[in-house]
């Protein structure tokens, strides 16, 4: 990855988590997962597809280190939920809301592994009544991001005005 | 013919998913100390500034939200809070007279204070790691006093959590509420233990053995053999009458009186007084009390 787009990635991940930890924290109706929804647009934009993995993977340790579980949890989640947005990113390409459509069944199916490993590993995460709730808030609020600024953060890292226009 | 680029999509998968699982192990291995707590305490180190930033910058904004999400019953609300403090007013007058009557006999029976208090440290809530994470960060740490293992209560008394990391000026706070660790707790006369349960905010309590039932609103707040808690601070309200089984065991459910998510504020304690008993605390798997209550035995189990 050259310089320039990975400072920007590095930023973007950057302003996600501070967002996540703050202003997303406290509204109950709002809560996507931003670095989720980084993760997945990344793989829509020229990326090598090996770094956008890298880049998840990345990712998901340091909102690790930042949080109460395990160390490697959403790392794992993460990577997966990048995988799959690899392999179906040609899908995404066709219109907004088809992108928003694509980023929320990711988001869902990144949601739905979270519990799964979480469980298996004895996490707290399925601990609490507003489990179920975030399965369904987190894949929507992520959708509705990113049909408003999905097509602007993958022309940002791209440097091409012409990329998800959307014609 | 054209040489394909190779797709090293899966083994790079594969490869961080193993890294990934290796990682979770050696975390696992290592109850949450040493390398990775060296490595969690960095991380939010470097973060802590930005999002103290943020959250001055984002707190008034949800505020002056909640506050006109709130504008038509504000009269009401005021009303009652008047009411309240109307109350607590006379409630502190009652108490002068008490510790007026406590000196006198203090004074006459030459009776010192043993230096226990609990030092409170306030601090705000300024946010929590992810959606799908029920911690909650607050905004004083280690320059303030806290440390790890220290019990967190809000600014009514009520049972939030503890603390399960520090830095220098940030803590992360566990809910009871979404934690694994179990609190030891009394309810009228019988002592057991609440923890939490999957996919409700009600909490699981059992009395082992029990000697009478318990109704519905019965109040369930910190034993004096828990290791993590003070004595006395409310923990939840039992919601199920139930009443000891063959072998003596009792399970009901209770409703905590805190909601983590709407903390702004919350208080942690100075408990133990002595810090290192304190972490030393969070690093024991569990501790077995036994007590006699009323001529039978209990014992308590607590993990930490």
């Amino acid at each position: 990855m050259r310089l320039r787009p990975a400072v920007v990635v590095t930023v973007m991940l950057l302003v996600a988590v501070v967002l996540q930890t703050t202003l997303f924290s406290q509204t109950h109706l709002v809560v996507p997962d931003l670095v989720m929804l980084c993760v997945i647009l990344f793989a829509l934009t020229r990326m090598r597809p090996e770094v956008v993995l890298g880049v998840g993977f990345l990712a998901g340790i340091v909102v690790d280190l930042l949080g109460s579980r395990l160390l490697g949890l959403q790392a794992i989640v993460y990577v997966v939920v990048a995988y799959l947005a690899l392999r179906t990113r040609d899908r995404a390409d066709v219109g907004r809301i088809v992108t928003a459509l694509w980023v929320g069944l990711l988001s869902f199916a990144g949601a739905v592994l979270l519990f799964v490993v979480g469980t298996l590993f004895g996490e707290n995460v399925v601990f609490g009544g507003g489990v179920l709730r975030l399965l369904f808030l987190v894949p929507v609020a992520n959708a509705i991001l990113a049909a408003l600024f999905g097509p602007m953060l993958v022309r940002l890292i791209d440097r091409d005005a012409t990329v998800f226009r959307y014609a | 013919m054209l040489n394909q680029p190779r797709d090293r999509t899966l083994p790079t998968l594969i490869t961080l998913l193993v890294i990934g699982l290796l990682l979770m192990t050696f975390d696992v291995r290592s109850e949450g100390v040493g390398v990775t707590a060296v490595l969690r305490r960095g991380a939010q180190t470097i973060v802590a500034p930005l999002q103290k930033g943020a959250a001055f910058v984002v707190n008034p904004v949800v505020d002056l939200v909640d506050s006109l999400s709130n504008v038509a019953t504000l009269r009401e609300t005021n009303l009652e809070l008047q009411r309240q403090l109307a109350e607590a007013e006379g409630q502190i007058v009652g108490l002068e007279d008490d510790l007026a009557r406590l000196q006198l006999y203090e004074d006459l029976y030459q009776l010192e204070a043993t230096g226990l208090d609990i030092g409170r440290t306030v601090a705000r809530v300024i946010g929590q790691p992810s959606a799908f994470d029920g911690a909650l960060y607050i905004d004083k740490g280690t320059k303030s006093g806290i440390a790890v293992g220290q019990p967190v209560i809000d600014t009514n008394g009520f049972v939030v959590g503890s603390v399960e990391q520090v830095t220098a000026g940030t803590a992360v706070i566990v809910p009871i509420t979404v934690g694994h660790d179990e609190v030891a707790v009394i309810v009228g006369e019988q002592i057991g233990r609440v923890r939490s349960q999957a996919f409700t905010d009600d909490m699981r309590l059992e009395i082992n053995p029990a000697d009478e039932p318990i109704l519905a609103g019965d109040r369930a707040v910190t034993a004096s053999t828990s290791v993590r808690f003070p004595a006395g601070y409310p923990v939840c309200d039992v919601t199920e009458d139930a009443g000891p089984s063959a072998d003596g065991l009792l399970t009901t459910t209770c409703r905590p009186y805190v909601d983590p998510d709407t903390l702004r504020v919350v208080v942690v304690l100075s408990w133990p007084p002595d810090p290192i008993t304190a972490v030393t605390a969070t690093t024991t798997t569990t501790s077995t009390t036994t007590t006699t209550i009323g001529g039978s035995t209990t014992s308590t189990t607590e993990g930490s």
